[in-house]
């Protein structure tokens, strides 16, 4: 069974009287652990795509399976808890909570999952926040931070309940070249190490060397779906 | 939840100033609630205690004629016992009653003294020293000379009184009444000590004298114009007075004497009750007014914490997580905003509960006749203070549904998409 599943998707949004379609019928499968790019032009509807597949919104019609379940038929409630369990996301604008230090950023995102003990929860955060390269800067407010450094702990926090997906909404747009690489590279050994499946937005043909799978996205339709050859291997 | 409250507690201090002025905004209020319910409650209690004290005692029995003509202070309709059996056996049969504590008679009669160019009205108030000092606070009021004494021809005057007299403490001075026999009769007493009551009545027509004195002046031995009756508390009226009336019933005097309790006495006190009603209702108004003051921002908190809101919904948070996120954010300025508040008006009020707060100035033209004190203590007591407290907090937290409820409404995607 594929991890996701969207058939005939179509969203059009409403300005006053104006309709605007964002997606005309989009048609894809996932499979678990693929680390996918959507790539397109701006206003092609990358961002419209990530909300429906992270279920943040519902599409005007068709049907997304979400591993197996069908996401037309949940509760908002119901929603909520497949965000909180099984999706993390990663937003360009890093979205951090300000008071939160960089630890308790990524605490909060156990906190909803897990009910562990307290010292096993402090392991996994401290794990992971080193894991993306934050050792030492636990205790760091966001605006004490680096934009790489606030876009890693925001990969932490969406990595660190080991959702089955994660969604990057141009995550290294803010970032110079030199530190999207980095943060590529940490999404990348998520992928290898944990298996998690990854799609990511971008319009930045450098970042797209990266993907394992390419898909470009034009007016709201898929217009090319591309797998690379092997695994992706840095270099 | 612990962790909701965590980023709760700390986003208080995202903007030090705000928090800040939205805590001062509920102080002050809550404040003012403990302050002027201190202050009403005071007032109220000294208004009831006056009347029992210095008008009806909890039970008060007269002469139904009396009653009628009470303004011009008849003698000829005085209490004068049961059956022909005298007042001393009457007091006897009600102190036999249950719970009532003392039976206090009391002398009261139209006098007048002479200054030279004036007649000087006043009234006067034969008592029994002993129990009248037990009974009243009358003896606190004292601040020149002595009390007098029974047996003595001694009086005791309030210095309003006093100066209308052109008299001092220590002086001699001849007061007329008109007896029991409608004759004119002067005696002359030595004014032992001065009263300031505050009270307006005892203040400016009243003198005291021992009732022994007013009977034998009066040709009114063995009578007085009223008794009083005294219960330990005043909630025992209810059951004491059907008692009272039974008493007066099986002596065939009901007919006669007329068994009042101390709220039938005035028109004032069933008011007074309904005053604390409405105030409490003013209380919740001043809150919810402050409140507005912590709505506003929180409302101005929920547009800049868009984005987070998005994202917290993006995390996996449901609506109501949302919903509780900013009622304990509001929560807690109400409970800290209370807290002060609270602690600052029981600290005013323990200060002027102590001092009191003047306004015999204001007063001045109050008639002489109501018994209403100048100087008010407001009351300090842990339940007003607790009262308070509480209503500031459960008035701000609902106040807080108000922006919190936007900031659940708000849809994820719109909320991740605000710049
Ligand atoms: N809430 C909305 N109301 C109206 N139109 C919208 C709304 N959100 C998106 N759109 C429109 O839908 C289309 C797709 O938008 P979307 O944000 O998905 O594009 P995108 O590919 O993410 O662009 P970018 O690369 O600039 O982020 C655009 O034409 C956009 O103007
Ligand atoms: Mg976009």
């Amino acid at each position: 069974m594929s991890l996701l599943e969207l058939k005939g998707i179509r969203k059009v949004y409403h300005q006053g009287k104006i309709e605007v379609p964002a997606l005309r019928g989009v048609d894809l499968t996932i499979e678990e652990g693929e680390f996918t790019t959507v790539f397109g032009p701006s206003g092609s509807g990358k961002t419209t795509l990530l909300n429906m597949i992270g279920c943040l919104d519902k599409p005007s019609s068709g049907v997304i399976t979400f591993a197996g379940r069908e996401l037309g038929q949940l509760s908002k409630k119901d929603l909520a808890m497949l965000r909180r369990y099984n999706v993390g996301f990663v937003f360009q604008s890093y979205n951090l909570i300000p008071v939160l230090t960089a630890y308790e950023n990524v605490e909060f995102a156990v906190r909803l999952t897990t009910k562990g003990r307290e010292k096993e929860l402090r392991e996994r955060v401290m794990a992971i926040l080193a894991a993306v390269g934050l050792e030492g800067l636990e205790a760091r407010k966001p605006n004490e931070l680096s934009g790489g450094q606030k876009q890693r702990v925001a990969i932490a926090r969406a990595l660190v309940k080991e959702p089955k997906l994660v969604l990057a909404d141009e995550p290294s747009a803010n970032l110079d070249s030199q530190t999207s690489t980095e943060v590529l590279e940490v999404m990348v050994k998520m992928n290898q190490e944990l298996g998690t499946t990854f799609i990511f937005s971008t319009h930045d043909p450098q970042v797209m060397d990266y993907a394992g799978r390419m898909i470009e996205i034009r007016d709201g339709q898929i217009s090319e779906d591309k797998r690379r050859e092997g695994q992706y291997v840095s270099d | 939840m612990k962790f909701l409250t965590k980023i709760a507690f700390k986003n208080l201090f995202r903007h030090k100033l705000r928090t800040f002025i939205s805590i001062i905004a509920i102080a002050f209020a809550v404040m003012i609630v403990v302050f002027a319910r201190g202050f009403i409650v005071g007032m109220i209690d000294s208004v009831f205690a006056d009347q029992i004290q210095y008008y009806s005692g909890h039970i008060k029995i007269v002469d139904r004629e009396y009653q009628q003509q009470e303004r011009l202070l008849p003698l000829n309709y005085p209490v004068d016992g049961l059956a022909g059996q005298g007042l001393n056996e009457m007091m006897d049969s009600l102190k036999g009653i249950e719970n009532v504590e003392m039976v206090i008679p009391r002398l009261k009669f139209g006098a007048m003294v002479s200054t030279g160019n004036e007649l000087v009205a006043m009234s006067g108030w034969g008592v029994n020293p002993i129990q009248e000092f037990q009974f009243t606070n009358i003896e606190d009021q004292l601040v020149e000379g002595r009390m007098f004494q029974p047996g003595q021809r001694e009086v005791v005057m309030g210095t309003g009184l006093l100066a209308k007299l052109n008299h001092q403490v220590g002086d001699k001075v001849t007061i007329l009444s008109n007896t029991a026999f409608n004759s004119l009769k002067g005696v002359t007493f030595k004014i032992v000590g001065r009263l300031a009551s505050g009270l307006k009545l005892l203040d400016e027509i009243v003198f005291y004298l021992p009732l022994d004195q007013a009977q034998s002046w009066l040709y009114m031995d063995d009578q007085s114009t009223e008794l009083l009756l005294v219960t330990s508390n005043r909630g025992l009226v209810d059951q004491v007075l059907p008692e009272v009336k039974e008493l007066l019933a099986s002596r065939d005097a009901e007919e006669r004497y007329l068994a009042l309790g101390y709220q039938e006495t005035s028109d004032l006190l069933p008011y007074m009750e309904l005053a604390k009603l409405i105030y409490n209702q003013i209380y919740i108004f001043l809150v919810l007014l402050a409140s507005i003051v912590v709505i506003n921002t929180m409302i101005m908190i929920v547009k800049e914490r868009t984005k987070e809101i998005g994202m917290m919904s993006a995390l996996g948070l449901e609506s109501k997580n949302i919903l509780q996120l900013f009622i304990i954010e509001g929560g807690i300025i109400g409970i800290i905003g209370s807290l002060l508040g609270a602690l600052l008006g029981s600290i005013i009020n323990e200060y002027f509960a102590v001092t009191g707060i003047d306004f015999s100035s204001a007063m001045a033209g109050f008639s002489s006749e109501l018994v209403f004190n100048s100087i008010i203590y407001p009351v300090s007591s842990t339940a007003n203070t607790v009262f308070a407290f509480i209503l500031g907090v459960i008035v701000v937290t609902i106040a807080c549904m108000i922006p919190a409820r936007r900031a659940a409404k708000l849809e994820p995607t719109e909320a991740l998409r605000e710049i």
